[in-house]
């Protein structure tokens, strides 16, 4: 159990056949202890109803889900073990915040103290009195936060933790699942926000389609496609510029703002071509592989095809 | 357990049980009153009159006093039961209550014994009441208390047999029909004229097709109640035990195709 980075949590073959979609396709991935690992994919992709039947709450057509080794289902107080954000706003209208987190700690056989250490945790200490209604989509988000840390759980998993955040309260997520995996738990979080994800993420899961389209730590996935450099060059001889770049044996592509963007060349280069054949640079961008471009190639032409 | 006490927690830290409470204190209230001017009425006939008048015996009217408010506290508490299993899912909390426990027929049992524990204190509540209001009725029409009689306990002990199976058939209904809207709309609609309705057209089923169809409408769960609670009106109909079997039968089926639907369903 504190061996580090063993799989925490163990999808295999999952299969989620709707009457009509096939929402997760035989789909396998690891989740390792002591690392943030991002979940990702295009709105549709199959995210929820991957982490749902990896809670048990949706009951998958084929293939397992297991945390530890054993199903969702089958663990013993599993809130002990798995902290879950699902959705923000899962908590009864007029109860308020202190009492929802009571009804778990009763359930789950914690004590009542817990909600209030909880509570504290995320900041919401002196509005735990408050009827969840009165609370903000922040508010709600860091209450989902505190429902999941009741068990003191060693695998968290969060769909969209960031939604409805504003940017200190991404940074406080952030900071706080960084922490969370720092003390060797697992954190399996999903979402859209790539940008955030690649300064949050140890490993990334990318599916489209309810396929899994690359697993891995985020440097790999970034370096499969980091081969391919662009760079982006304005200037206002673009025909003279794209003439050259061509005879130096570069592919060049005119963009819609009239802007050209050259692949497989260093800005260095680009800035020599053009310096040789007398043309006025006013832009040159090297642009490095993100995630987000990463994903948008890995995944482009996928989210459709359903 | 634990999921007893949490689930009673869940109804204790919500406005809806006091709702509810406030509503059945004028319900009773007004029940005690009508079966107080039946009784000054009936007590003005003779028993043949009585008999005519549809009105029953004197110990059917007294039976009626001690179980005062009956009829309306049924009825919330069916809807309240109904509403611990509908409100998961119109509050969107299922996710977390399956969440904490997966095995989701606990949940229900829970629900099940939290339902009953509501059945039983509003028996427990209005029995009361009627216990210290009915005697001061019955003086004022110069009746004695009729407390010594056997058939007053048996009148309030099969009172709250009724109110716990209709508990346990509330919760089965509300994990069957899960929308909050429909499972209180349809609740209230079979509850209050369920029996008149049904009745109806049993008769006719009974007139124009197949005459044993009358023998059926024991079927209906209003019918089985007062069949449990009031006994047989007419030659006949079936023996009081056949009521209580009918609602037990009832909710146990509901119970556990719930059950089984709640297991199976995927959440979300």
């Amino acid at each position: 159990m504190s061996r580090p980075n063993h799989a925490e949590i163990s999808v295999e073959h999952l299969t989620k056949q709707y009457s009509k979609v096939r929402a997760v396709d035989d789909l396998s991935f690891t989740v390792h202890a002591g690392r943030v690992t991002g979940f990702l994919g295009p709105n549709g992709a199959g995210k929820t109803t991957t982490l749902r039947m990896v809670l048990g709450l949706v009951t998958p057509t084929s293939g397992t889900a297991t945390i530890g080794g054993v199903r969702y289902v089958d663990l013993p107080d599993p809130i002990r073990h798995v902290g879950a954000i699902l959705e923000a706003s899962s908590a009864h209208r007029g109860r308020s915040a202190r009492n929802h987190l009571r009804v778990i700690c009763r359930a789950a056989g914690l004590p009542d103290r817990r909600a209030d250490e909880v509570l504290e945790m995320v900041g919401l200490h002196t509005v735990g009195g408050r009827k969840f209604k009165g609370y903000s989509l922040g508010m709600k988000q860091r209450l989902g936060i505190a429902a999941a840390m009741l068990g003191d759980p060693r695998v968290l998993i969060l769909d969209e933790p960031a939604n409805g955040l504003d940017p200190e309260g991404i940074r406080w997520m952030r900071d706080l699942l960084k922490a969370f995996a720092a003390e060797g738990r697992a954190v399996l979080v999903s979402s859209h926000l790539l940008g955030e994800m690649q300064q949050l993420a140890d490993d990334v899961v990318i599916i489209a389609a309810g396929r899994l389209i690359r697993q891995g730590p985020v440097s790999d996935v970034l370096g499969e496609t980091a081969g391919v450099a662009k760079v982006r060059v304005r200037t206002p001889q673009a025909e003279q510029l794209s003439a050259a770049l061509r005879d130096a044996q570069l592919e060049v592509a005119v963009q819609p703002d009239g802007s050209l963007q050259v692949l497989g060349a260093e800005p260095a280069r680009v800035g020599n071509v053009a310096f040789t054949a007398g043309v006025e640079l006013h832009e040159l961008i090297g642009e490095a592989a993100d995630l987000e471009r990463v994903f948008l190639e890995l995944t482009a032409g996928k989210a459709g095809a359903r | 357990m634990n999921l007893i006490s949490a689930e009673l927690l869940k109804l204790r830290t919500t406005a809806l049980w006091w709702i509810f409470a406030i509503i059945l204190v004028p319900l009773w209230g007004l029940a005690l009153g009508f079966n107080w001017l039946t009784m000054n009425a009936a007590l003005s006939l003779s028993e043949a009159d009585l008999e005519e008048a549809g009105l029953g015996d004197l110990e059917r009217l007294v039976s009626g006093l001690y179980t005062s408010g009956q009829f309306s506290g049924v009825l919330l508490v069916l809807l309240l039961s109904a509403i611990l299993v509908t409100s998961e899912f119109f509050h969107l909390t299922a996710t977390s209550t399956f969440l904490t426990t997966p095995r989701r027929e606990r949940v229900i049992i829970a629900k099940m014994v939290v339902a009953v524990i509501i059945a039983v204190v509003v028996w427990l509540f209005t029995t009361v009441l009627n216990l210290a209001l009915s005697p001061i009725v019955l003086g004022t029409m110069d009746q004695p208390t009729y407390l010594g009689e056997p058939f007053v306990w048996q009148a309030i002990g099969l009172n709250g047999l009724a109110f716990v199976l209709w508990s346990l058939l509330g919760v089965g209904a509300g994990v069957l029909i899960r929308s909050q809207i429909g499972a209180t709309i349809t609740l209230s609609v079979v509850y209050v004229i369920g029996t008149q309705v049904l009745s109806v057209i049993f008769v006719v089923l009974s007139e124009f097709v197949w005459e044993p169809f009358m023998d059926l409408r024991v079927l209906v769960p209003t019918f089985a109640s007062d069949l449990l609670i009031s006994g047989p009106q007419l030659p006949d109909d079936p023996p009081r035990w056949v009521g209580g079997v009918i609602l037990i039968g009832y909710a146990a089926v509901m119970s556990v195709i719930g059950t089984l639907v709640t297991k199976r369903r995927d959440i979300g």
